[in-house]
């Protein structure tokens, strides 16, 4: 019976997806663990650097000491074009991401492929540099980047880090952390101060890069391990109707039989 | 004895987290040492060795390619770029960090003086070990 071809065909297909998508799952699990241990290293260093740039803003801020004067530092109340970068995944299969800005129709004015992929510290810096020129010339009032972070094995959290200018929010003026003033030693601070900030824009822009590998990894192992169970599943009602077909046909050449023999007597 | 927090952090993870008497940073005008309540104060580190006495005397030797230098009274905290601790078990295994902690130096510093001081101060600090 053609019937009974049909969902036989129909099993297999759907157990060969299952297949494909149990061998994706494992392949996102084991590359997860690599991400998350990477993410997990840089993580600190992230937040130190954050840290200390964070305390000489809030100084610079507290007490305009010693006359610095960075763009990087400065308090703009009302920014009107700001650099807004997306981290999202480069492969799919794990929820949407760059789809949303071309059904959107909105505009990108820089994409980068391959780099969220495979993040490199040179690459990133490269591609960062542009908008911490903008922003020192003064075209841009700020640079935000939104991504999404590992948080654990099952959930993703969304970031949106200001990077520029410095966010001192978290530290008050007058604070107990800070027991002595700030004292740059260099010859010329703001050198030190500039190479400093280079380096915290571009760690920030590299950290949000390996946060976000991790992430998609995450989410697509989660995606893979859904669509391995509704496999599951599907199999599951396909052999239910097999086996009715199977018996229908069963019944009706039973039927077909004994009404022959009884016409027969 | 008193001594202070060090903190050294690559992008890579944390070299040095514990406590030690002092320590001796190579800062952007030349080398200084930190002591338990030193100053607050914020610098740049060039290409170089940072030395960490620990509290029983000994010791140890980390090379370091570019990073800033937070002290404050209780703690020095130490973000690098590229470091190479100078330690290991056997003379094979302190050869090995010898030869990637010069690689690190050449890697970022184009004055041959300032490898060669780095690296005859490195030699210094593996023959110490061995």
């Amino acid at each position: 019976m053609a019937n009974l071809k049909d969902i036989q065909r129909k099993i297999k297909s759907v157990s060969n997806t299952q297949k494909t998508t149990r061998a994706m799952k494992l392949v996102s699990t084991a590359k997860l663990r690599r991400a998350e241990e990477l993410a997990k290293r840089s993580r600190l260093f992230a937040e130190k650097t954050n840290q200390v740039i964070q305390q000489i803003a809030s100084q610079i801020e507290c007490y305009k000491s010693g006359g610095i004067e960075n763009r990087c530092f400065a308090q703009i109340d009302e920014p009107k074009m700001v650099d807004i970068i997306f981290v999202t995944a480069d492969k799919g299969l794990c929820g949407g991401g760059i789809e949303f800005f071309n059904y959107n129709e909105i505009e990108m004015l820089d994409t980068v492929i391959g780099l969220s992929s495979a993040p490199d510290m040179e690459r990133s810096s490269e591609f960062i540099e542009k908008s911490i020129n903008d922003y020192k010339d003064g075209k841009i009032d700020g640079v935000y980047i939104v991504y999404n972070g590992y948080k654990n094995m099952i959930t993703q959290e969304l970031h949106v880090n200001r990077i520029l200018p410095v966010d001192t929010t978290d530290y008050e003026c007058g604070d107990n952390n800070q027991k002595s003033m700030l004292e740059v030693e260099a010859e010329d601070q703001e050198k030190m101060l500039d190479s400093l900030m280079n380096k915290y824009v571009e760690y920030n822009m590299y950290y949000a890069l390996i946060d976000s590998v991790a992430a998609e990894h995450s989410a697509r192992m989660q995606a893979m391990d859904s669509a391995t169970n509704n496999a599951k599943e599907m199999v599951k009602s396909l052999n239910v109707q097999y086996n009715k077909a199977r018996q229908e046909a069963i019944t009706t050449e039973l039927i077909e039989i004994i009404s022959g023999v009884e016409s027969m007597k | 004895m008193e001594t202070l927090h060090l903190e050294i952090i690559t992008p890579s993870g944390l070299i040095f987290n514990g406590q030690a008497a002092e320590v001796t940073l190579p800062g952007e005008e030349g080398e200084f040492g930190v002591l338990p309540h030193h100053a607050s104060l914020t610098t740049q580190l060039q290409p170089g060795v940072i030395d960490v006495q620990m509290e029983d005397k000994t010791v140890q030797s980390i090379v370091v390619n570019w990073g800033v230098v937070q002290v404050d009274e209780e703690k020095v905290v130490c973000l690098v770029d590229g470091a190479v601790a100078i330690s290991g078990e056997s003379e094979s295994e302190i050869a090995k960090a010898l030869d990637e902690a010069k690689k690190l130096i050449s890697d970022v510093s184009d004055s041959n003086v300032a490898i060669a001081s780095v690296s005859a101060k490195i030699e210094s600090a593996a023959h110490g070990l061995m």
